[in-house]
C-alpha cells in the first residue's frame, strides 16, 4: 500500500502498475489511450472521481510517448499526416470541451454524454466489424486462390471520395502513401477532436477508424500516427487537469512504469498481424465499452436506483481490459505457431503475418 | 581453405562479427544512458513528492476566507466525538490546528483543505468555540451508492499553482521519452531484430 498524499488515499502500487500494463498492451496495439477503461478502475481503487480522470489523462500522455517511440521504430508513423492533423485535433478538443460545458449549464450533460458515447461507439463498432469481416473473407479467398496478400486489406472505399476533394494545399503523406487535401485532414481532426473533447476521452477509438476509412491510411500507420496525436491531445488534457488540481503524480508514475512494459508488447505485437486483426480488436473494444456505457446510461435514466447496473458497468469495464489483453496475447502466440507450421484455429491464418 | 571457407568469405565473416559487436556496444551505451536518465527522472519526481514540495504546489492558495487545516488530523470525527482544532497563525500545520486564511493567501505547509467561514456559520459540519474549531464530520464519507467517496474538507477551497501543471506535463513527457528509449535500448541489447514493417508488400 502507498500513501498518496495528494489524492488522500492508500492504494496498492501493484494494482496501479498492473492497470498501466494491461492498458499499455491494448493502447500500444490499437492506438488508443484507454481512458474509458482506466478511470473506472481508479475509482474502484478508491481514487476520487475527479482525481481518477486527471490521473488517467496524464498517464495517457506519457504512455503515448512510449508507444510512439516503438511505433516509430516499426515505421508505423506518418509524421506529415500527424502534424497536419494535430492543429485540427486541438481546435476540435477545445470546441468539444466548450460544448460539454454548455450542456453542463443546461443541466443535461450526464445523459447527453452517455447517449452520445453509446451512439458513436455502436456505429463505429458496427461499421468496423462489418468491414473487417468482409476483409477477412477476401484474404481467405485470396489465400485459397494462391495469391499473396499485403499486410493491409480493407473493403471500404470511403477514402476515395475524400482523397478526390481538390482543395489546395494538397498533402503528400509518403509513409501512408496517401495524397489528400490538407483541409480534409484538418476537418477530420476537428471532427474527431470535437467528439473526443465532448466525450472527455483521448479520442483514439474515433481517430483510428477515421484515419483508416476516411483518409485511407493502413491500420498500422493509423495506430502509430494516432499515438502521436494522443501525445499532443493527451498532453493538453494533462495540462488542463493538472492546473485544476486533479492529478496525483505518484499514481501517474506507477502507471507509466507498468505501461512501459505493456506498451512495448502491444506495439511490437502489431508486427505479427495484418490490419484486419487490429481492426477486429478495436471493434471488440468498442462494443464492450458501448455495453458498459449503456449500463451506466440505463442506471442514470432509472434515477440511479438499480445499484446492480452501476456495479455491472464497472465490472464489465475492468473485464474488458483483461479480455482484450488475452486476445492480443493469443494472436501473437498463434502467429508464432503459424510461422513454425504448427496447428492454429482456422480463423487465424488470414489475420496474422506468415513471414517477413 | 582449412575450415571450408574461402579467404573472401572468412574476411566477410570477420567484418560481420565486428559490426555485430559494435552494434551491441552501441546498444549497451544506449540502454545504460537511457536507464540512468529514467532513474534520475523517477528519483527526482519521488523526492519532490516525498518532501512535500509537490503537495505544497498542489494545495497552493486559498480560494475562500476561512481556516486552513490538514483533514488527516480529524479522520474519525463525528457529532458524538468531535475533534477540536486550536486556532493559531502557524507556518506549518502539525497536529489538530487551524490557521486563519483569506482568499488568495498562500496556504501553510501541510494544509490540505479549508474550513470556510460559511461552513462555520452554518455550524452543521464544524463550529467555532472560542479559540478552537469543533469538527463534527470525518475527512471523507463513503457514499451509500457505488464505490465513490465524498471529501468533506479535503481539497475544498484550495487552488493549485498553475505552474505545477506545466511541471507535471514536462515530467510525464520526460518520463515517457526516457522509458521509451530505455526499452528500445534493451531490445537492441538483447539483439531482437525489430525491423520497419513493410506495409505495402505481399506476405
Amino acid at each position: 500500500m502507498f500513501d498518496f498524499v495528494i489524492a488522500g488515499i492508500h492504494a496498492p502500487i501493484f494494482l496501479l502498475v498492473l492497470t498501466g500494463f494491461t492498458v499499455g498492451i491494448v493502447g500500444g496495439f490499437i492506438g488508443v489511450g484507454g481512458g474509458y477503461m482506466v478511470t473506472p478502475a481508479l475509482i474502484v481503487f478508491g481514487f476520487p472521481g475527479y482525481m481518477a480522470s486527471g490521473i488517467d489523462a496524464t498517464h495517457i500522455a506519457g504512455k503515448a510517448v512510449i508507444s510512439s517511440i516503438r511505433h516509430r521504430q516499426l515505421g508505423n508513423i506518418d509524421w506529415t499526416l500527424a502534424l497536419t492533423m494535430v492543429g485540427g485535433t486541438m481546435l476540435g478538443v477545445e470546441l468539444g470541451v466548450r460544448l460539454l460545458n454548455y450542456t453542463k449549464k443546461l443541466g443535461i450533460a450526464g445523459v447527453v454524454l452517455l447517449a452520445c458515447s453509446v451512439v458513436v461507439m455502436f456505429f463505429l463498432f458496427l461499421y468496423t466489424q462489418l468491414e473487417t469481416r468482409r476483409a477477412h473473407r477476401k484474404i481467405e479467398e485470396a489465400a485459397e486462390a494462391g495469391r499473396t496478400v499485403g499486410r493491409e486489406l480493407k473493403t471500404s472505399t470511403l477514402h476515395h471520395f475524400f482523397q478526390r476533394i481538390p482543395l489546395y494545399p494538397i498533402v503528400r503523406c509518403r509513409t501512408a502513401r496517401v495524397v489528400v487535401s490538407m483541409w480534409v485532414v484538418v476537418l477530420i481532426g476537428i471532427a474527431t477532436g470535437l467528439l473526443a473533447g465532448f466525450l472527455g476521452v483521448g479520442g483514439g477509438f474515433i481517430r483510428v477508424p477515421s484515419l483508416v476509412y476516411l483518409i485511407g491510411a493502413t491500420t498500422h500507420i493509423s495506430v502509430g500516427t494516432d499515438l502521436v496525436e494522443i501525445v499532443v491531445s493527451g498532453g493538453y488534457g494533462a495540462l488542463r487537469q493538472s492546473m485544476s488540481g486533479n492529478v496525483d503524480m505518484m499514481a501517474v508514475l506507477f502507471m507509466i512504469v507498468g505501461a512501459m512494459i505493456g506498451a512495448q508488447f502491444g506495439s511490437i505485437a502489431t508486427a505479427y498481424v495484418r490490419g484486419p486483426a487490429i481492426r477486429y480488436i478495436l471493434s471488440y473494444s468498442l462494443i464492450l465499452a458501448t455495453t458498459g456505457a449503456c449500463l451506466r446510461l440505463i442506471y442514470v435514466l432509472t434515477g440511479q436506483k438499480i445499484e446492480l447496473l452501476s456495479f455491472l458497468a464497472v465490472v464489465f469495464t475492468l473485464g474488458e481490459m483483461l479480455f482484450l489483453c488475452l486476445f492480443i496475447v493469443s494472436l501473437v502466440v498463434f502467429s508464432v505457431r503459424h510461422k513454425q507450421g504448427k496447428r492454429v484455429p482456422p480463423w487465424v491464418p488470414p489475420l496474422v503475418v506468415a513471414a517477413e | 581453405m582449412p575450415n571450408g571457407f574461402s579467404q573472401d568469405e572468412q574476411s566477410r565473416g570477420r567484418e560481420v562479427k565486428i559490426l555485430a559487436e559494435q552494434s551491441k556496444g552501441r546498444a549497451a551505451i544506449k540502454f545504460l544512458f537511457w536507464t540512468a536518465a529514467a532513474i534520475a527522472v523517477i528519483v527526482y519526481v519521488a523526492e519532490y513528492y516525498a518532501t512535500g514540495k509537490m503537495a505544497s504546489a498542489y494545495y497552493h492558495t486559498a480560494t475562500v476566507d476561512g481556516y486552513a487545516i490538514n483533514s488527516n488530523t480529524f479522520g474519525q470525527a463525528t457529532k458524538e466525538n468531535p475533534v477540536a482544532l486550536s486556532i493559531g497563525a502557524f507556518d506549518k500545520i502539525e497536529g489538530p490546528v487551524a490557521v486563519p486564511v483569506k482568499k488568495g493567501d498562500r496556504l501553510p505547509v501541510n494544509a490540505n483543505g479549508i474550513i470556510s467561514n460559511e461552513v462555520l456559520e452554518a455550524g452543521k459540519r464544524a463550529r467555532l468555540e472560542g479559540e478552537t474549531i469543533q469538527v463534527l464530520v470525518p475527512w471523507e464519507i463513503k457514499e451509500s451508492k457505488g464505490f465513490k467517496y465524498k471529501d468533506t474538507f479535503k481539497h475544498k477551497g484550495v487552488k493549485t499553482d498553475p505552474w505545477s501543471g506545466v511541471w507535471n506535463v514536462a515530467m510525464v513527457i520526460l518520463l515517457g521519452i526516457t522509458l521509451g528509449f530505455m526499452a528500445e535500448g534493451f531490445t537492441d541489447l538483447l539483439g531482437w531484430k525489430i525491423h520497419k514493417i513493410r506495409h505495402f508488400e505481399g506476405h
